[in-house]
């Protein structure tokens, strides 16, 4: 894992999440040596307690921030790589620890009482996504993500890509797995507001998707609410569920 | 056009012979619905299915193809070989053939000829079947419920025995080892005319036949009407993803994990998704929902008339299904009657 100069310098490091992304990275298996030997791996949270060093150029960041040192740490992440990837659901909207949003407090109190950490009191805030605090070169979507999406995220950083990211959402793959729809059968599925990208996987494996890939900046909203009511599954279904992995767009469509 | 008769009680005989040599791809029942699929027998062709969710595009312009292969160290582009697979599409409805007719319009241009997508056509073989309209259904009002060309046999079933077209040498020699057959006589020449009215009756009425439509295309271009559609557009891509004429593609370079080797893909894109006309330097052509959704429109109904002559829209209706925001070429065709009514 250690290279020459020219070799990028690659830092890992997680926020709050539950590292299933950084784990499911070595689901390459067999290809795991080869992607680690395109770059010198400096830091990995997940494989060493050793402290973060000064000097990297690919700053790799999984989780949503929901502490102040958690800013502190972006920051000089952002600061520090020429390249900042994020990794996961978590990362990229705020994801799962994006569902306390609505009443943090309420829910501070009820578990801790008058005894709050200052982890989750006084140093806490509304989890973000990484991109709120700072600007995000690439992203990696899903939760977990795939693991060959990293690789090829990675080596976009790298070296550099043709490849385009597309704001379509799911329902075009979903087609492609030759699969009629969700909707027709009463059921909610997140796919038509959804980004594609993920070949509509979990449709093609007969569940409905939840969204885990991101709000496209491009969904359109009022279109879908008025399908989920067509099809007897209700609006506000469709808004309940877009909030497990889409606090953070769903408040931009708000404001 | 070389006609015969042949008993259906042979129909398994001739797929059994077709299987010697060629993977068949029929129709077969899938989930709720139905799709062009391997088959290994006759048993699981469905013969009167009513249109698949997809279209048999996956076998000619699949939805992902590597291209070549190349080296990331030396620069250079490896020797591939791209594998095809000997088909005969079984059981394709008329607007399907006249979809494939238009693909190689654009494909198979003498001065632009694409190898892959030739290379795929040539191992295929064609066998088309009659059908009954479903309510989406409006191939007639586009020139398009009847095939002339670019099949290898055409079964319309005569009730107990299929008048065959045929059009291919290849496929003769296989149908005439394979099956007993007859010359056509003047009673099946007449229930042909007489299944032909009948299945021309059975077109939904709902769907307005409007004549002129290019030209409405052209003098409507700014209606307010494509905002509405654009509106509710949703940028899904469904409709370019189960349509059986829509061609577009995008190129990416895909390395393997190593880094050191890759693959160039043609991917299948759709010009409703919001980055389709993107250029270099951050210009989007078709920015809105709005734009993307009216040109779509254009090219079935107005952009690759004006060039091949024809309707790239071939009246399939899979898009009337497949779109949840009620976008289609029917919507189109509608709102020309709406706006002749207002007119009268
Ligand atoms: S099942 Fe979901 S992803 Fe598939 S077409 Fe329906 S909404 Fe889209
Ligand atoms: S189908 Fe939806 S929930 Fe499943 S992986 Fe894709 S984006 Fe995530
Ligand atoms: S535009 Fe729609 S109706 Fe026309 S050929 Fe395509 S899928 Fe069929
Ligand atoms: S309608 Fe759009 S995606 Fe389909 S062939 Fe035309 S330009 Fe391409
Ligand atoms: S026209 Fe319909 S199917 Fe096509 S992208 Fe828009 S919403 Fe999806």
């Amino acid at each position: 894992m250690s290279g020459t100069d020219e070799t990028p310098k690659v830092v890992f490091v997680g926020l709050a999440s539950c590292f299933g992304c950084q784990i499911n990275i070595t689901n390459v298996e067999k290809h795991l040596m080869d992607v680690l030997g395109q770059v010198d791996m400096r830091y990995w949270q997940l494989t060493s307690s050793d402290p973060m060093p000064d000097s990297f150029d690919v700053a790799v960041i999984e989780g949503a921030v929901t502490t102040e040192e958690a800013k502190r740490t972006v920051r000089a992440l952002r600061e520090g790589a020429d390249a900042v990837i994020t990794i996961g659901a978590c990362a990229a909207t705020s994801g799962i620890p994006g569902m306390s949003t609505e009443d943090h407090a309420a829910d501070l109190a009820a578990v801790y009482g008058e005894q709050v950490p200052d982890a989750a009191g006084a140093g806490a805030i509304a989890p973000c996504a990484v991109k709120d605090v700072i600007e995000v070169d690439f992203e990696v979507p899903c939760c977990p993500i795939d693991p060959y999406d990293f690789v090829e995220v990675l080596q976009h950083a790298l070296y550099g890509s043709n490849i385009y990211r597309r704001s379509s959402t799911l329902c075009g793959e979903c087609k492609n797995n030759e699969r009629g729809c969700f909707y027709g059968r009463e059921t909610l599925c997140l796919g038509l507001v959804t980004r594609s990208g993920c070949g509509a996987r979990c449709p093609n494996l007969g569940r409905p998707c939840n969204g885990c890939a991101g709000l496209s900046p491009d969904a359109n909203v009022p279109q879908a609410r008025r399908v989920a009511e067509r099809a007897g599954v209700g609006a506000e279904a469709l808004g309940r569920a877009l909030r497990m992995f889409n606090q953070r767009p769903c408040a931009d469509e708000e404001a | 056009m070389l006609y015969r008769v042949m008993d259906a009680s042979e129909l398994p005989r001739l797929i059994d012979a077709f299987m010697e040599k060629y993977e068949v791809v029929a129709p077969v029942k899938s989930g709720r619905s139905f799709a062009f699929e391997p088959v290994s027998s006759f048993d699981e062709i469905v013969l009167d299915y009513p249109t698949t969710l997809t279209s048999l595009k996956k076998y000619i312009l699949p939805p992902r193809e590597t291209l070549f292969e190349f080296n990331v160290e030396d620069a250079d582009v490896t020797d591939y070989t791209l594998r095809i697979r000997p088909r005969v599409l079984f059981g394709a409805h008329a607007c399907d053939i006249n979809a494939l007719n238009n693909l190689d319009l654009v494909f198979e241009d003498a001065r632009y000829p694409d190898p892959y997508y030739e290379a795929h056509r040539a191992a295929t073989m064609v066998v088309g079947i009659n059908c009954s309209p479903a309510g989406s259904c409006f191939c007639h009002l586009l020139d398009a419920d009847e095939v002339r060309s670019g099949y290898d046999l055409f079964l319309q079933d005569l009730g107990g025995r299929y008048l065959v077209s045929i059009g291919s040498v290849e496929a003769a020699n296989i149908l005439e080892a394979a099956c007993d057959l007859r010359e056509a006589t003047d009673e099946d020449r007449r229930e042909f005319r007489r299944l032909t009215r009948e299945r021309q009756e059975a077109f939904s009425n709902d769907i307005p036949d409007i004549q002129e439509i290019p030209m409405l295309m052209d003098a409507f271009h700014k209606d307010a009407f494509w905002a509405e559609l654009g509106e509710r557009c949703l940028s899904c891509t469904a409709c370019s993803a189960v349509c059986p004429t829509c061609y577009c593609f995008d190129i990416a370079d895909v390395l393997d994990p190593d880094g050191k080797t890759g693959r160039r893909e043609r991917i299948l894109d759709a010009c409703t998704s919001p980055q389709f006309a993107l250029v270099t330097g951050g210009h989007n052509f078709r920015e809105t929902a709005r734009d993307r959704v009216r040109h779509r429109m254009y090219h079935k109904l107005n952009g690759f008339n004006s060039k091949h002559g024809r309707y790239l829209c071939v009246g399939c209706g899979r898009c009337v299904r497949a779109c949840k925001a009620d976008i289609s070429p029917i919507e189109v065709l509608r709102f020309f009657e709406r706006k002749g009514a207002e007119d009268a």
